[in-house]
């Protein structure tokens, strides 16, 4: 007999129940070094078939299954089961409306990083070989390039919570400073235009919840903070 | 929850918003300090009410005090202001900046009437 472990789970379907309720399940401890999403696929799998979450690469690239675990954003299939306290508590990232179970809407969210125009903008023709970087050069987007738009991050900002209709959030502004950075790219003028706005950039008041919360280990606020300086620089 | 982003565009406003606060905070970090030296100079005894006269009468003390005082609402205005953006998401909003700017700006008229027509 393994040993059990704790773990309840938000459970919500819009189109059969009135409201969202918490289930409790025991899942046994199957192999050491298991992970979150070990133990969701074990609960699909050998418990309750109806448990709906996203998932795909298993290994924190993909960004798929970012949720709220024991109140910390995070992506199961990189949190060790090992340290969590239990019973462990599982939500869907918080502020996106639930489509079912701990999958949200993201429409909003990808819609925002549609707007700061997340690919390379050259005014010149096309070179017969690739776009050329120093070494330096590609350093400077250390930092920034890893981001995997999971949410995470800008789902546990309080700043997106109340203005997120308007403010981009620290994923998207992170992506904006990857291309505001990067030596390739020639507009960073429109693009420094397009955020220079009170509730756009300046929303962000450093709270810091989005470093604690990057599964990556990457500091949005770090990247805000450097495009107020591009700015800064700009001005004065 | 928000589904679908209803972008307006740059206003082209928050970089002197951020500017003016940190600017404001450094004169205050600079100059709030010296108010509390005084204060604790009556306090401690070091300075009497015609000393504490002296240095306030002094040219140089009312153009500081001037600044303090400007930066202290210019500070005050743009948290406030933050604020209310922040939790206040209808149209309210605009009628407590306005209404807030206009009893700072009298309050600091006032402030610097007393600070200019002391001892004449």
């Amino acid at each position: 007999m393994s040993k059990m472990l704790q773990i309840e789970i938000y459970r919500y379907d819009p189109e059969k129940d009135a409201e969202p309720y918490m289930q409790a399940f025991e899942v046994p401890l199957e192999k050491m070094g298991m992970k979150l999403l070990d133990v969701l696929n074990y609960i699909k799998w050998h418990l309750d078939g109806t448990l709906t979450y996203r998932r795909s690469c298993g290994e924190g690239v993909c960004g798929s299954d970012g949720m709220n675990i024991n109140g910390v954003n995070g992506l199961a299939c990189i949190t060790a089961i090992e340290g969590l306290k239990q019973p462990i508590k599982v939500r869907p990232l918080p502020s996106m409306e639930v489509i079912r179970d701990l999958v949200v809407d993201t429409t909003h969210f990808f819609d925002q990083y549609r707007q700061i125009k997340p690919w390379l903008q050259s005014k010149q023709p096309t070179p017969e070989h690739e776009r050329l970087q120093t070494p330096d050069e590609r350093a400077e987007l250390d930092g920034s390039y890893e981001c995997i738009m999971c949410g995470c991050c800008t789902t546990s900002c309080p700043s997106w919570w109340w203005n997120g209709d308007r403010f981009m959030g620290p994923a998207v502004l992170l992506q904006a400073d990857r291309w505001i950075k990067d030596s390739r790219d020639e507009a960073t003028g429109e693009r420094l235009d397009q955020l220079e706005d009170a509730f756009k950039l300046y929303r962000c008041h450093q709270i810091m919840n989005c470093m604690e919360a990057c599964p990556k280990g990457l500091n949005p606020t770090a990247a805000i903070n450097h495009i107020k300086r591009t700015l800064l620089n700009r001005k004065s | 929850m928000v589904k679908k982003t209803h972008d307006l565009g740059s206003a082209h406003s928050g970089f002197k918003d951020w500017y003016w606060q940190r600017l404001s905070a450094v004169v205050l970090a600079v100059l709030l300090p010296g108010v509390f030296i005084l204060l604790w100079s009556v306090y401690i005894g070091a300075l009497d009410q015609f000393g504490l006269l002296d240095w306030l009468d002094s040219f140089v003390s009312r153009l500081l005090h001037t600044l303090l005082i400007v930066a202290l609402i210019v500070h005050a205005y743009m948290g406030l202001k933050v604020m209310i953006e922040d939790y206040v998401h209808t149209g309210l909003r605009v009628v407590l900046i306005a209404l807030m700017l206009v009893m700072m700006s009298l309050f600091g008229m006032w402030w610097l009437a007393l600070i200019w027509a002391w001892g004449g």
